[in-house]
This record gives C-alpha cells, structure tokens and sequence, in this order.
C-alpha cells in the first residue's frame, strides 16, 4: 500500500517538474515580448513626450505586466528617494534584485543593463538609437526563444513523465 | 542658503558644503563646480575655494576637487535624470531648476550647421541661488512712484551681473500687485496689474506654469518665453498696467518696450551694465533712453553693507538731476 503511494507520489513529482520547466520555456519569449512593448512605449516616452525619466519609467510600469512592471517601477522609485545614486546604479541594482522573479536569461539581463549605462544621460535622438538597438537585440532573443519553446517545451513535458515511470518501474 | 539646494548635491559635495561654516552657508550665493578643479563658493559678494573639511582657503593646491562621477550624478540630479527633456535650457546654457535657482553649465558645444544645438561633456556648474528679499525695493519705490498716473514710472535697472537686479524687480512686481504703496498718500491707490515676462523663469520661478515665488495676487507670468514676443502677447492678452522684463539687450526687446510704453503701459526693466555711461554704449538701449522711453534709471551697487542704489530721473533729458543712495535691506 505505502509502495503504491510512493509510486504515485514520484509519479506525480516527476510529471510537475517536467511541466515546469516546460513553462519556463513557454514562459521566455511571452517576458521578453513584453519587455519590448515596455521598451516602445518608453521610447514614445521620451522620443515624443519628452516626459522626464522617473515618470516616463513610472508610466511604463503602468502598462508593463509583472514581473516586468516591477523592473521599472522599482527604479523609479529609488530614483525619486535620491538616495545619492546614479540613474546607472539604481537601474542594475534594481534588475539584478528582481531578475530571479523573470524567466529570462543572462543575454537579455546585459541588454538591459547596457541600455541603463546610456538612458537620459544624452539628448533624444541618440536616446531614441539606444533604445532601438535594445529593441533589437531582443526580437532576436524572442525569435531564438520561440525556437527554444518549439524544441524544448513538448520533450520536457512528456520527459518529466517518462522518468518518473522509469523511475517507478526500476523500484517495482 | 544651502538648504535650499542640497538636494539637488550628489551626497559627497553636500557634505563637503555642510562642514562649512554656518555663516557661511547662510550667506552661500553661488557655487561653482568644475570637474577636476577647485571648488568654489561665493558668499556675501566675496568668493572662495573649499577644502575637503569645509574650511575655506584662497590658494587653489589644497581645494577639494570633484571627480568626474560627482560631475555627472550632479548633472543627473538637476535634469531630473532626462538631458533629453532639457534640448532648449542647453542651447542657452543653463537649466533652471525647481525654486527659481540657475544653473549656468559650460563645457564642449554641439553645433548645428553653425548654430548651437546644445552642450555635451559638461564640466562645470554654477548653482545660482535664487533668494527672495521681502522688502529688498521698499527704499527705493517711493522714487518711482508716479502720482499721477498713480502706478509706477518705467524704470530701467541697471547693474552688473549678481548686484541683486532680479530680486529686486521682483520686489517691485510683489510691492505693485499688492498695492503696498510705500508714501502717505497712496494709501487709498489699488493694487496695479503686473504682467512678468520671465524668460530665464527667475525672476517668479514658476514650475508647471504657476509662480513659486511671492510675486503678487495681480501678477500674471509668461513663463520661458523670449522677452519681445512675450510683452506682446501680454499686452494683448493680459491687458496689463506694469509690464516686467530681466536682462534686455536685443533688437527686438527694445521694438517691444517702445511698443508697450506707447500703449501707456509701464516697462520696468534690467539691463547689464555698470552705470547709465555704460548702458548708452550699447545701442538698444541707447536709442531707448534717447527715446525717452523710461522715466528713471537706477543704478545697482553693492557694497559690504547693503545695496546701493541711485535713481537719475528723466533718462536722458536730465540726468543726474535727482542722485540719491540708500542703503538697502541686506539679504
């Protein structure tokens, strides 16, 4: 009886594992989507509303879903504490803070925290170009991720089960 | 003073700022940060390096000198972190900031097919403390009064930079709207209407277009706008009786003056100068005291104890007729 119970529980466990990392996979290129809406609407921000940078990150948090809205939100509000740090510092601390929380990869984490060593430190056209080429460089993230998610979400689902019962069957 | 702008110092300048002595900061009028260089302060007319401990010295070899990083958390702080936002303060050189204080800024220039399009790599600052001295113009008001028409007679102020020009146009503006009328008989006179053509935003330091400082109930601000198109549309929209402008020079300020003195509408103004000798050698203003435009001239001193000032009534019909000095209120 306990050995049934056993067996149903690894069952179970092995199943749940291998749907989460599924939904990692899944997970990925939906952030990474949203994080470059969040970059646009930024970029009409100060491209267009010449709206001042806390504020512009504020109005983006607004839009921005979580975990994402806490990115920009955050930063806008150590910002306005001034605690005596650079616009730099707040944004990487911020990010660094918060990057568990995402299912995003160290490529898309050096993006953004490149874009923060440039954001409201120059005149709008070259904050405009900054914010493209991160624009950029994380459609071409989404695209591999989308890819990732093809490859890898349908094997780490059935994976999960299949080691699981490799598993139960081995104990039997 | 410091207080007033300590928020806008990166953490490591304001402290070095704080261990000053009080007086000192009392009386802080400008502070001067270049990247690399010596710090220094002017206080009460005089000015100073700062050492790291806060005292002051005259020699430049033992000064505190902020880095480059101080350099640009302090530009950060005073363009509320968007440089982007601030493409029209940086072609003309300085960014006003909220509470009425200028900051000059100097560094590399970006040009636009020969024309200035901004500053880039800035490396020094000039905080210009903005300071509000109720009753800086009371000395000198009842001079300008003009009874007849019971409102005040267009007036020039003449002085060299940092003499007190704009708080003391300010005091006027707040006197006028007011109807605080310094002499015995005007006690029954209303207050009049003020229209401020604040070009630089000093003079009312208005943020999101409403004034911060005390200028008056009956005083309406054209804030940031260029001084001859800002006296037209006053005077065709706010249907001033005092019209207020700092530091005119240009062509067309002195098409605008002559525009609105006409209009029977009082032009009180300032212009950079030493004295009257000085200002007839620049040619907009020349040709508007020939004119007979205003009433009055004063000029603008500073001394250790106070403000000097002198009122030469007639412009140029006769000068010198009326000398007089006072010593003004000390800020």
């Amino acid at each position: 009886m306990i050995k049934l119970l056993g067996m149903a529980l690894i069952l179970f466990a092995g199943t749940m594992i291998g749907f989460q990392q599924a939904a990692k996979y899944a997970e990925r290129p939906r952030q990474l989507r949203g994080l470059a809406h969040a970059l646009q609407r930024l970029e009409t921000e100060i491209g267009y509303g010449h709206t001042p940078l806390p504020e512009a990150l504020l109005r983006t948090a607004d839009a921005a879903a979580e975990p994402l809205s806490s990115l920009f939100r955050e930063t806008a509000l150590s910002l306005e504490q001034g605690d005596g740090l650079s616009f730099n510092d707040s944004w990487s601390q911020t990010i660094q803070r918060n990057w568990r929380a995402t299912s995003m990869r160290s490529n898309e984490q050096s993006v953004l925290l490149r874009l923060g060593s440039t954001l409201g430190i120059s005149d709008k056209e070259d904050q405009m170009k900054h914010l493209k080429l991160a624009l950029l460089q994380l459609q071409a993230e989404e695209e591999a991720a989308r890819d990732d998610q093809g490859r890898y979400e349908k094997m780490w689902r059935s994976l999960g089960i299949l080691i699981s019962l490799l598993v139960v069957i081995l104990m039997v | 003073m410091l207080s007033r702008v300590a928020h806008l110092l990166p953490q490591e300048l304001k402290s070095v700022l704080e261990r000053t002595p009080t007086s000192v900061q009392d009386g802080l009028e400008e502070i001067r940060i270049r990247e690399d260089r010596p710090l220094e302060i002017g206080f009460r007319g005089v000015s100073q390096f700062v050492e790291l401990d806060g005292s002051l010295c005259r020699s430049a070899d033992k000064a505190y000198k902020p880095s480059g990083e101080i350099c640009r958390k302090l530009l950060e702080k005073m363009t509320n972190y968007s440089l982007y936002a601030m493409e029209e303060e940086l072609r003309r050189g300085y960014i006003t900031v909220s509470g009425g204080h200028r900051v000059g800024l100097a560094g590399r220039t970006v040009l636009d097919s020969g024309a200035v399009r901004g500053i880039r790599d800035i490396g020094a600052f000039n905080i210009r403390i903005a300071r509000e001295v109720i009753g800086s113009a009371s000395l000198l008001l009842p001079k300008l009064i003009d009874r007849q028409r019971q409102s005040l007679h267009s007036t020039l102020v003449l002085a060299p930079p940092q003499q007190g020009k704009t708080t003391l146009i300010r005091d006027i503006a707040r006197s006028a709207s007011y109807g605080n009328w310094p002499i015995e008989d005007a006690k029954q006179w209303r207050g009049r209407k003020v229209g401020i053509v604040d070009e630089r935003s000093e003079i009312a330091a208005c943020v999101r277009g409403i004034p911060t400082f005390d200028v008056g109930p009956r005083t309406d601000v054209m804030d940031a706008c260029p001084k001859a198109e800002g006296m037209m549309m006053l005077l065709r929209s706010m249907s001033p009786e005092i019209i207020m402008a700092d530091e005119i020079g240009r062509f067309e300020d002195g098409e605008a003056i002559r525009e609105a003195s006409h209009a029977g509408v009082s032009v009180i103004a300032t212009a950079h100068a030493y004295d009257l000798q000085d200002a007839r050698g620049r040619p907009v203003l020349r040709r508007l005291l020939d004119d007979g435009v205003f009433t009055c001239v004063v000029e603008l001193k500073r001394r250790a104890d106070g403000i000097m000032h002198r009122v030469i009534q007639g412009g140029a019909a006769a000068p010198a007729a009326a000398v007089s000095s006072a010593r003004a209120d000390d800020p």
